[in-house]
C-alpha cells in the first residue's frame, strides 16, 4: 500500500444505486463522502423501473429510504449537476475539479411546492419517463427526488433562451427560488480516493432503422414499458397501445436488441439484464391486463442469477408467458392497422407470421459517451466493449490507483451485483484510507427527546398516496375524513409519497406545530420504511417508539384493487388499529452494547480470504476459520479466470498476504461448534480437528463456506472411462494424460445437474468454463473436433468474446433441450454421442473420443449447520438466504451476520471476490462503530407480577431469559424472578404469550397495547 | 385420403394469391381436380408434400374433410442420425461465412423462402459448419435463394450468406447448373454477350433504331457507335436489343437532351454478368476484362452500366478486385448517378404532370443493400429524389432501402426453372406493393422489373404499371423549347 497523505473522504461519481450503497457503507463506517450527480437528483435508472425482479418489490419503493438516508446523512454531501473535469494526485490525495451547471433555481430557497411547473408553458419529452411523457422547462426529476428541488432545463426554458419573455415561474414563485442569473461553477475538492458510478445507457434502436422503432409508436424500449407499467408513469400503470389507445391483447418481447451484436450496433457483449426484465415485464403486464398473451423471442435464455431459472420456470408454467427460441431481424407495420408483423422460425423449423399489439425492445446496455469523457479525465483503461477494466481479483479497482469503480461502468449488470460492487467499492476504499477513518466525519445528533409522560395523547396521522398504489383503490379524501373523528387525533395529513425527503421535513414541522406525541403512518410495510419513520421521530425530539405503521398498501391496496369501497372500509380498520394501539405507546430507549472490534470469517477459500484480508487491512482484527489444511478452497481447481487470469498464482499471492498479515489470526483444520451472542458481541466456538475449543469474540461474521462439485449420476458416468466431471478433465489435461494428448473428439455436455427438477438453479460459471477448455483443446490442436452440447449458452456480459472466439475457431455448439437430453453409450474406445441438431432439425451422431461433464456447484453439506448456529436461513436448493435479494445482497437478516462466495450462490471468481468485499464493507459499518444500539422491542419484565415459574425460560428459542433470585426486602421472603438479557432478546414475544401471570411483555406489543388493538379491530 | 379445398383458402395459407394456385394447378404443379361447390379434391399425401416444399404446416380445416386422427397417427418420417464426421467444409472459407454463425434464426425468420424445400439459411449455413459439402452442392435451395442478402442486413454476426452460397453454386459441377444460367455465360465468352447477338445484327439494330429516332423527336441523332473519345461508355443488358428494343431509345432520347458525348462499343457492349450468378470467378473476370478493354479502346472517361441491378454490382466488384488500376483511369457509375447530374445541373427538365399517379419504388438489392455492404455506397436516396422530379405523387413501400425487400427473382433466379418458388418468394413483394396503394412502381433492374412486371402483377392481380427508371425519366422529358 502507498504510504503517505491519507484524506478521510471520498468523492463518487454517480448517484444511481451502485453509487448509493458505497456512500451509506462509507459514511457508516467513519469516511467523509462527496456524492456527485450529474443530473439534477440522485436515484439512477432505478427509481425509473416498476417493479425488480426476481422479487417483483417495487423498484421506487425499496430505494426511497436509501435515497433520503443520503439525502439527510451527515456525513454524505450530494452534489447534483456537476461533472468532473480533472483529477490531479495520487491515491490518498486527490483533487478533484468539478463543474456544477447551474440549477436556476435556489436550493435553499425552493420549497418544492411546485407552483412553478403548474404555469410553466414549455412542455417537453419527459426523460425520466423515457421519453414517452410530457415535463415542464421547470421540473422535478421525479416526486420522491432528492434532493427534493426544483430545476429549469436551459435548452428548453423560454425565459432562458430569450431573456425577458416568459418568467412566469419567478413571478409565482413566494420563496423567490427562482434565478435566472445562475451561473456554471466550479469546485476544486481534496479527497482520498475516487468511485466512479456512472451507471449506463440503453441502446438507442432508432438509428439502425432494424426494428421499425420510431415508425411506428407501437414499438417501445424496455425501459419505456417500465414506465407504462409504472404507477407513477405517464399513464399511471395502464397498458394501451400507445399508437392509438386500443387494448392490448398480444404483445412480443424481442432480446438482444443492442446486444450480442456486432452488425448492427458493435455491442458484441452480453447485456445480462435484458432476459430476466423481460420475463419479468411479461410476467407484470399480465398483471396489468387480463387475458393478455406475452411472447419473448430469444436466442439464448440468460437467467444465471439467483432464482431467476425458478422464476423463469414460473413465468413459463405458471403466468404462462410464452417462449421462443428465434431471434428477430425487424419489426414490420401491417397496412394501416397499426399491427406488427413478425416472421420467425419456431422450433420445427417453419417460418411463421404473427402480429402483434406492442412490440418491446429489450435494448442493451451501454457505455454513454459522457461516460467515456469520465475515463478519459480519470485516465483509467477500459476494455474493448468499452467498461473500465479490471481484474478479476480486484473487480472494483482500476487501472489508476486511487480510482475504483462499482455498477454497470464495469460491464453490464443487475442491481443486486451493483449494490455488491458498490459496497466492494467502499470496502476496497476503506483499505486506501483505513489511516484517515473518523478524522473528517462528524456523528450524527438528535435534539433531546420530549419527556411526553405529562402530556395528554395527541396522535397525528399521515395517509400516504404512495403515488396511486394506495390512491388509486383507497379513497384517501373519505379515509382522512374518517380517521380525524377518531379519539384523540389531533391532525391528519396526505401526503403523495410519504416516504420523500419533504414529507419527513413536513412530518417534522407538525409534530411540532401540533405538539403531536403518537404517529401513525399509514403506508407501505413497516419492513422496509420503519426505520427511516422512526428516524424522522427522533429528530423531531419524538421517542422512536410511539410510531406505528397501518399498511394500507400491500395488505390492502395491492390486494384488493378490484373491490375500492371495501379497501377504503379495510384502511379505516387499519388505520383505527393502528391508532388504538399507538395511544398506549409509550417511550424506550434502545439499549447500546460496546462492539468487539474484531471480524470472524468462515472459510479460507478466495471469498473467505479476501473479506477477512480487507477487513485486516483496514484495520480490525480477524479470525479465519479454515475446515482443511490449506487455503485456497475451490479456486485450487481453476486454471484460469474468464478474463485469463492466472488463477493459482493469484490465489497463492492472497495465500501469502493472509499469512503474513499480523492482525488475521488462521485457525486451519477447524469448524465453528457452537455460537452465543449477537450483534457487535457474538461469541463463537470453534472446535479444531483434534478436539480442542476456542471461544472468539467478534462484533461481525462473515460465511464464506463455498461450494463443491455434484457427482454426476447419469451419461454413463463412472461407467464409461471416457465420461469425466469438468473437474477431473482439467487436471487429466494439465498433466497431459494421454487419452486427452491423443483424443481427437471431445463432447462437452453442459448444465449437469443444473436447472432440472430438484436444482432448479443455473451454475453460473459452467458455461464459461467449457468455453474456455475448448479453446484452448483446439488451439492446442486445430484438427481436434469439439462440440458443446447446451441448454442456453450464458457466457454473460463480455464473457461472450469467448463464445464468439470459440465459434470462430470452429467448436460446434449444439442446442438442446431438457426433454431431449444426449444419449451417450459406449462402443469400443470411442463414445456415441447422440443429440438432437437445433438448426437441421435431425439427430447428430459424434463419436467422441471423450465426454466432458459441465457439473453442477452444490452448497456444501455444513451449511445447514451453519445457518442453525448462526439463526441464518438456507434456501431451498441449500444456499444461504440473503435478507433482501436485491438491495441486501450480502447481510443476512440475522444483524451482523453477511455471506459471500459460493456458499451464497455459484459464482465466478470475480463474483466471489466483488461479494467477499462487499461483505467486509458491511461487516465495518458495525466495526467501525464503539457501540451499536439495539432494537427498541425487547421484552421487560414486570417483578410485580413475575412469580419465577420460569416457563418462559423454556420456550425462549434466543435464551436470553435467565431466573435469579431477589434478596429479601424488607422482611418480605426471597423472591424469584426472571431477568432478560435485552441484548440477546429479539423481541419475538413468544415469553409474553406463554407468561400466565402478565409478568413479561414485549415493548410496543405491551397486553393493554394488543387488546386495544383487537377491540378496535372488532369495533369496525 | 383425399383432401378438399377452397382456392381462396389454399391460396391464404400459403401466403399468395389465387391466381397463382390456379396457376399451380392449371400448369400441373399442384396435382388437383375440380369437384363440386367450387371446391378442388387432391390426395392428401401431395398436400402434405406441398407443405414440406413450401415450409408449411399442414392446416386442417373441417371442410378439408379429412380425418385429423389418421394425420396425427401417420408416420412421421424418422430420419436416421447423421454421423458428424469432423471434416471441415471446404465451402466455407472463412470462419465468418459459417463458423461464426449463433444459430439465432435471425435469417431464418427474414428469408422470404426460408422453409422451402425444408431449408432456409441458417441451415445451409449449419450444414456447412457440419461440413455437409456434397448435400449443399447437390441440393437446388441455393439456386432458389435470390442472393438479396436480407439474411447479412440482420445477422447479427455478419455471416457471409452470400459469399457461401456463391461458392456453393459455383462448386457444382457445370452442366448440372440449373437453367440457362451457364449457358449464358459460355455464350457471353464465346459470342460476346449473353444472347449471342451478333455484332453486325447489333450494328444494324443501333443504327436502324437512331434513324427512328431522329425522325420521332430528336432531330438529327446518330447512334454513336465506337466514338473514341466520348465522355461515357454506354453498355447495354442484352434483353433490351434482344427482347425490347424500343426501350433503348429511351434513353438515349434523354442523352440528346442532355447534349451528352457517348458512345457503344459495336462488341463486348453486353453489361450483363451471370458468373456473378454461377459463381463463376473467370467468367466474371473474362467479361469485366472486355469492358476495360472498350474504355481503354475507345479512351472514355465514365464507364455506365445498364438499369440492371447486378449488371452493376458484378462490375464494380469485378473491377475493385481484379481491376483496381484502371479504376484510376476511368469512373464507373450508376444511371442514378447520371440522370441526377442531368437534373441537378439543368441539362434535362422534368415534366411532374405527365406521372399523376401515385408511383412507388422498389430498391434493387444490388444497388441498395449489397453495394452498401460492398462499396460502403448504396443508391436510396438517388433514386427517389430522380422519381420526385418526374412525380408528386410518391410514397415508400414499408419497408424500404437497407431493409427492403428482394423481387424475388435476384441472383438468376428469373431465368432458373423454379418458377412456383420465385413465385412464392415474391408474395412479400407483391403485399408491398399492395400495401402501398401505388398505381405505378419505378424497378431500376431488368430482373426486378421482369418478375414484378411480368410475373407478380399478374400472379397477384396488382394492376400496376411498371417503368424502368430511365423510363419515367424519359417519359417526363420536356421537349426542347417547350
Amino acid at each position: 500500500m502507498t504510504e503517505g497523505k491519507k484524506i478521510g473522504s471520498v468523492m463518487i461519481v454517480g448517484g444511481g444505486v451502485a453509487g448509493i450503497q458505497a456512500a451509506l457503507d462509507l459514511a457508516d463506517s467513519g469516511f467523509y463522502v462527496y456524492l456527485i450527480e450529474k443530473t439534477g437528483a440522485i436515484g439512477g435508472t432505478m427509481v425509473q423501473l416498476d417493479k425488480t425482479f426476481p422479487t417483483n418489490d417495487c423498484s421506487m419503493c425499496i430505494i426511497a429510504p436509501k435515497l433520503v438516508e443520503c439525502g439527510r446523512h451527515l456525513n454524505i454531501h450530494l452534489l447534483t449537476l456537476c461533472e468532473v473535469t480533472e483529477i490531479t494526485g495520487v491515491a490518498g490525495d486527490f483533487a478533484v475539479t468539478l463543474r456544477q451547471s447551474p440549477r436556476y433555481v435556489d436550493m435553499n430557497k425552493c420549497i418544492a411546492c411546485g407552483i412553478c411547473t403548474d404555469v410553466c408553458p414549455k412542455k417537453i419529452d419527459n426523460d425520466h419517463d423515457s421519453g414517452i411523457g410530457k415535463r415542464r422547462a421547470i421540473y422535478l426529476r421525479y416526486p420522491q427526488a432528492v434532493p427534493l428541488k426544483y430545476q429549469i432545463d436551459p435548452a428548453a426554458c423560454i425565459g432562458l433562451q430569450r431573456p425577458g419573455t416568459c418568467g412566469f415561474c419567478e413571478k409565482v414563485c413566494d420563496a423567490g427560488a427562482i434565478n435566472f442569473a445562475d451561473v456554471e461553477k466550479i469546485h476544486r475538492i481534496n479527497v482520498g480516493a475516487v468511485i466512479l458510478a456512472p451507471g449506463f445507457e440503453v441502446f438507442d434502436p432508432k438509428p439502425s432503422g432494424m426494428w421499425g422503432y420510431g415508425t411506428n409508436a407501437n414499438i417501445i424500449t424496455s425501459l419505456q414499458l417500465e414506465r407504462y407499467l409504472s404507477t407513477s408513469g405517464p399513464t399511471e400503470g395502464h397498458l394501451k397501445r400507445p399508437l392509438d389507445g386500443k387494448p392490448v391483447r398480444k404483445m412480443a418481447f424481442l432480446q438482444c436488441v443492442g446486444s450480442r451484436d456486432e452488425n448492427l450496433c458493435g455491442n458484441g457483449y452480453c447485456s445480462s439484464v435484458c432476459c430476466m426484465s423481460a420475463i419479468k415485464e411479461a410476467v407484470l403486464a399480465k398483471d396489468h391486463v387480463p387475458g393478455l398473451q406475452t411472447s419473448i423471442f430469444y436466442m439464448d435464455m440468460r437467467t444465471h442469477g439467483k432464482g431467476f431459472d425458478q422464476y423463469l420456470e414460473q413465468a413459463r408454467s405458471e403466468a404462462g408467458v410464452r417462449f421462443v427460441r428465434c431471434r428477430m431481424g425487424g419489426v414490420e407495420t401491417d397496412g394501416e392497422s397499426g399491427d406488427l408483423r413478425l416472421r420467425y422460425v419456431n422450433e420445427n423449423g417453419r417460418q411463421i407470421e404473427e402480429f402483434f399489439d406492442l412490440v418491446v425492445l429489450a435494448v442493451g446496455l451501454q457505455t454513454p459517451k459522457h461516460v467515456l469523457g469520465l475515463a478519459h479525465v480519470a485516465d483509467i483503461k477500459l476494455t474493448a466493449d468499452n467498461f473500465a477494466a479490471t481484474s478479476d481479483f480486484a473487480p472494483v479497482k482500476t487501472s489508476r490507483e486511487g480510482i475504483f469503480t462499482c455498477g454497470a461502468i464495469a460491464g453490464p449488470k443487475d442491481i443486486p451485483q451493483s449494490v455488491v460492487e458498490g459496497s466492494a467499492a467502499a470496502a476496497a476504499v476503506a483499505e486506501l484510507l483505513a489511516p484517515a477513518r473518523n478524522e473528517l466525519t462528524v456523528l450524527p445528533k438528535f435534539p433531546e427527546e420530549r419527556d411526553i409522560s405529562g402530556e395528554e395523547v395527541r396522535i397525528g396521522i399521515f395517509i400516504c398516496h404512495c403515488g396511486t398504489n394506495i390512491a388509486g383503490v383507497v379513497d384517501v379524501k373519505v379515509l382522512a375524513e374518517y380517521v380525524m373523528t377518531l379519539p384523540d387525533v389531533v391532525h391528519v395529513d396526505r401526503k403523495l409519497f410519504s416516504c420523500s425527503q419533504d414529507s419527513q421535513e413536513s412530518i417534522i414541522q407538525l409534530i411540532h406545530e401540533h405538539r403531536l406525541n403518537r404517529i401513525v403512518i399509514a403506508a407501505c410495510t413497516p419492513r422496509t420504511h420503519e426505520p427511516l419513520f422512526r428516524e424522522t421521530l427522533k429528530v423531531a425530539g419524538l421517542n422512536e417508539c410511539l410510531l406505528e405503521m397501518a399498511n394500507i398498501r400491500n395488505h390492502n391496496a395491492w390486494v384488493h384493487g378490484n373491490n375500492p369501497t371495501g379497501a377504503t372500509n379495510k384502511a379505516k380498520d387499519l388505520v383505527r388499529m393502528a391508532v388504538a394501539k399507538v395511544t398506549f405507546g409509550q417511550s424506550s430507549q434502545a439499549i447500546a452494547v460496546p462492539v468487539f472490534q474484531k471480524g470472524l470469517v468462515i472459510g479460507g477459500g478466495v471469498a473467505g480470504m479476501t473479506a477477512a484480508l480487507n477487513l485486516a487491512q483496514q484495520g480490525f482484527e480477524v479470525h479465519l476459520v479454515e475446515r482443511t489444511d490449506t487455503l485456497g478452497g475451490n479456486a485450487l481447481n481453476i486454471k484460469y479466470t474468464w478474463g485469463g487470469e492466472h488463477v493459482r498464482t493469484q490465489v497463492a499471492k492472497l495465500i501469502d498476504k493472509v499469512i503474513w498479515n499480523d492482525r488475521i489470526v488462521i485457525h486451519k483444520e477447524s469448524i465453528v461448534t457452537g455460537v452465543a451472542g449477537f450483534i457487535g458481541n457474538f461469541h463463537s466456538t470453534i472446535t479444531s480437528k483434534n478436539g480442542e475449543t476456542k471461544v472468539i469474540e467478534h462484533g461481525a461474521g462473515i460465511v464464506a463456506i463455498g461450494g463443491e462439485a455434484a457427482v454426476p449420476s447419469e451419461y454413463s458416468y463412472g461407467s464409461i472411462t471416457g465420461v469425466v466431471t469438468s473437474v477431473q478433465f482439467d487436471k487429466l489435461h494439465e498433466l497431459k494424460e494421454k487419452h486427452v494428448k491423443l483424443a481427437k473428439r471431445f463432447v462437452f455436455i453442459q448444465c449437469v445437474g443444473s436447472r432440472e427438477e430438484g436444482h432448479m438453479y443455473c451454475s453460473k460459471v459452467c458455461c464459461t468454463h467449457s468455453v474456455q477448455s475448448a479453446i484452448t483443446l483446439k488451439k492446442e490442436n486445430p484438427d481436434r473436433n469439439v462440440y458443446i452440447l447446451y441448454r442456453d449458452m450464458r457466457t454473460y456480459g463480455q464473457r461472450e468474446s469467448l463464445y464468439k472466439e470459440a465459434r470462430k475457431l470452429g467448436i460446434i455448439f449444439i442446442n438442446y433441450e431438457l426433454h431431449g437430453k444426449p444419449r451417450v453409450t459406449g462402443r469400443g474406445a470411442e463414445i456415441e454421442v447422440e443429440v438432437w441438431d437445433h438448426v437441421l432439425h435431425q439427430p447428430l451422431l459424434i463419436a467422441a473420443y471423450m465426454v466432458i461433464l459441465a457439473v453442477a456447484i452444490r452448497p456444501r453439506q455444513d451449511a445447514e449447520k451453519i445457518g442453525t448456529l448462526y439463526k441464518v436461513p438456507v434456501d431451498g436448493h441449500g444456499f444461504f438466504h440473503e435478507a433482501h435479494g436485491k438491495l441486501r445482497p450480502v447481510d443476512f437478516s440475522t444483524e451482523g451476520m453477511f455471506v459471500a462466495g459460493l456458499a451464497h450462490y455459484p459464482k465466478p471468481v470475480e463474483e466471489s471476490v466483488a461479494q467477499a468485499l462487499a461483505a467486509s464493507a458491511r461487516a465495518a459499518t458495525i466495526l467501525a462503530q464503539p457501540e451499536v444500539k439495539l432494537d427498541t422491542i425487547k421484552a421487560i419484565v414486570d417483578d410485580e407480577f413475575c412469580d419465577g415459574c420460569a416457563l418462559c425460560i423454556d420456550v425462549c428459542p434466543y435464551h436470553a431469559i435467565t431466573l435469579f433470585e431477589q434478596a429479601a426486602v424488607d422482611g418480605e421472603a426471597p423472591k424469584k424472578l426472571v431477568r432478560v438479557n435485552v441484548a440477546q432478546c429479539k423481541g419475538c414475544g413468544i415469553c409474553q404469550g406463554t407468561c400466565p401471570k402478565r409478568g413479561i411483555y414485549v415493548v410496543g406489543f405491551t397486553m393493554k397495547q394488543v387488546v386495544a388493538q383487537l377491540q378496535a379491530a372488532l369495533a369496525g | 385420403m383425399m383432401y378438399e379445398f377452397k382456392v381462396n383458402q389454399f391460396a391464404e395459407e400459403f401466403g399468395v394469391h389465387r391466381n397463382t394456385i390456379r396457376n399451380w394447378i392449371n400448369s400441373g404443379v399442384l396435382i388437383a381436380k375440380e369437384g363440386p361447390g367450387r371446391k378442388y379434391l387432391m390426395k392428401f399425401e401431395d398436400y402434405r408434400l406441398l407443405c414440406e416444399k413450401f415450409g408449411r404446416e399442414p392446416y386442417l380445416h373441417p371442410e378439408n374433410n379429412v380425418d385429423g386422427k389418421t394425420i396425427a397417427t401417420a408416420p412421421r418420417s424418422d430420419r436416421p442420425p447423421l454421423v458428424v464426421s469432423g471434416e471441415k467444409s471446404r465451402l466455407a472459407q472463412d470462419p465468418s461465412w459459417a463458423d461464426s454463425c449463433l444459430t439465432c434464426g435471425t435469417c431464418a425468420g427474414l428469408c422470404p423462402i426460408s422453409g422451402v424445400d425444408g431449408l432456409d439459411p441458417r441451415k445451409i449455413v449449419r450444414m456447412a459448419v457440419l461440413g455437409l459439402d456434397e448435400q449443399l452442392v447437390a441440393s437446388d435451395w441455393p439456386w432458389k435463394c435470390t442472393m438479396c442478402g436480407k439474411c447479412e442486413e440482420a445477422c447479427p454476426v455478419g455471416i457471409e450468406f452470400v459469399a457461401l452460397i456463391r461458392k456453393i453454386r459455383g462448386a457444382r459441377n457445370r452442366s448440372e447448373v440449373p437453367g440457362p444460367i451457364h449457358r449464358g455465360v459460355t455464350m457471353c465468352l464465346e459470342r460476346g454477350n449473353n444472347l449471342g447477338i451478333p455484332k453486325d445484327d447489333f450494328v444494324f439494330l443501333c443504327e436502324d433504331l437512331g434513324a427512328e429516332l431522329s425522325e420521332e423527336d430528336c432531330r438529327g441523332f446518330r447512334t454513336p457507335i465506337d466514338v473514341h473519345g466520348a465522355r461515357v461508355l454506354v453498355t447495354v443488358n442484352s434483353k433490351i436489343p434482344y427482347g425490347e428494343p424500343e426501350k433503348l431509345k429511351w434513353w438515349w432520347k434523354i442523352f440528346y437532351h442532355a447534349g451528352e458525348s457517348w458512345t457503344i462499343p459495336s462488341e463486348h457492349w453486353d453489361g450483363v454478368n451471370w458468373g456473378l450468378f454461377s459463381g463463376d470467378d473467370e467468367a466474371m473476370k473474362t467479361v469485366i476484362g472486355r469492358i476495360v478493354d472498350n474504355m481503354r479502346r475507345l479512351n472514355c472517361q465514365v464507364l455506365l452500366l445498364p438499369e440492371c441491378g447486378h449488371a452493376y454490382f458484378a462490375t464494380r466488384l469485378g473491377l475493385n478486385k481484379w481491376f483496381p488500376e484502371a479504376l484510376k483511369e476511368f469512373r464507373i457509375v450508376t444511371i442514378f448517378d447520371l440522370l441526377l447530374e442531368y437534373i441537378e445541373s439543368g441539362r434535362i427538365r422534368l415534366d411532374t404532370t405527365k406521372h399523376r399517379m401515385s408511383i412507388s419504388y422498389h430498391d434493387s438489392c444490388n444497388y441498395g443493400r449489397k453495394s452498401l455492404k460492398a462499396f460502403g455506397q448504396a443508391y436510396f436516396d438517388e433514386p427517389r429524389k430522380i422519381i420526385r422530379a418526374c412525380s408528386d405523387n410518391y410514397r415508400d413501400m414499408s419497408p424500404y432501402g437497407n431493409s427492403g425487400y428482394c423481387c424475388g427473382a435476384g441472383g438468376g433466379t428469373w431465368s432458373a426453372p423454379f418458377a412456383e418458388e420465385r413465385v412464392f418468394y415474391g408474395r412479400i413483394k407483391a403485399r408491398q406493393i399492395s400495401e402501398s396503394g401505388a398505381k405505378m412502381v419505378i424497378v431500376p433492374c431488368h430482373n426486378c422489373r421482369d418478375q414484378i412486371f411480368k410475373s407478380l402483377n399478374r400472379e397477384y392481380d396488382l394492376n400496376i404499371e411498371v417503368k424502368y427508371l430511365w423510363e419515367l425519366v424519359a417519359d417526363s422529358l420536356m421537349e426542347s423549347g417547350t
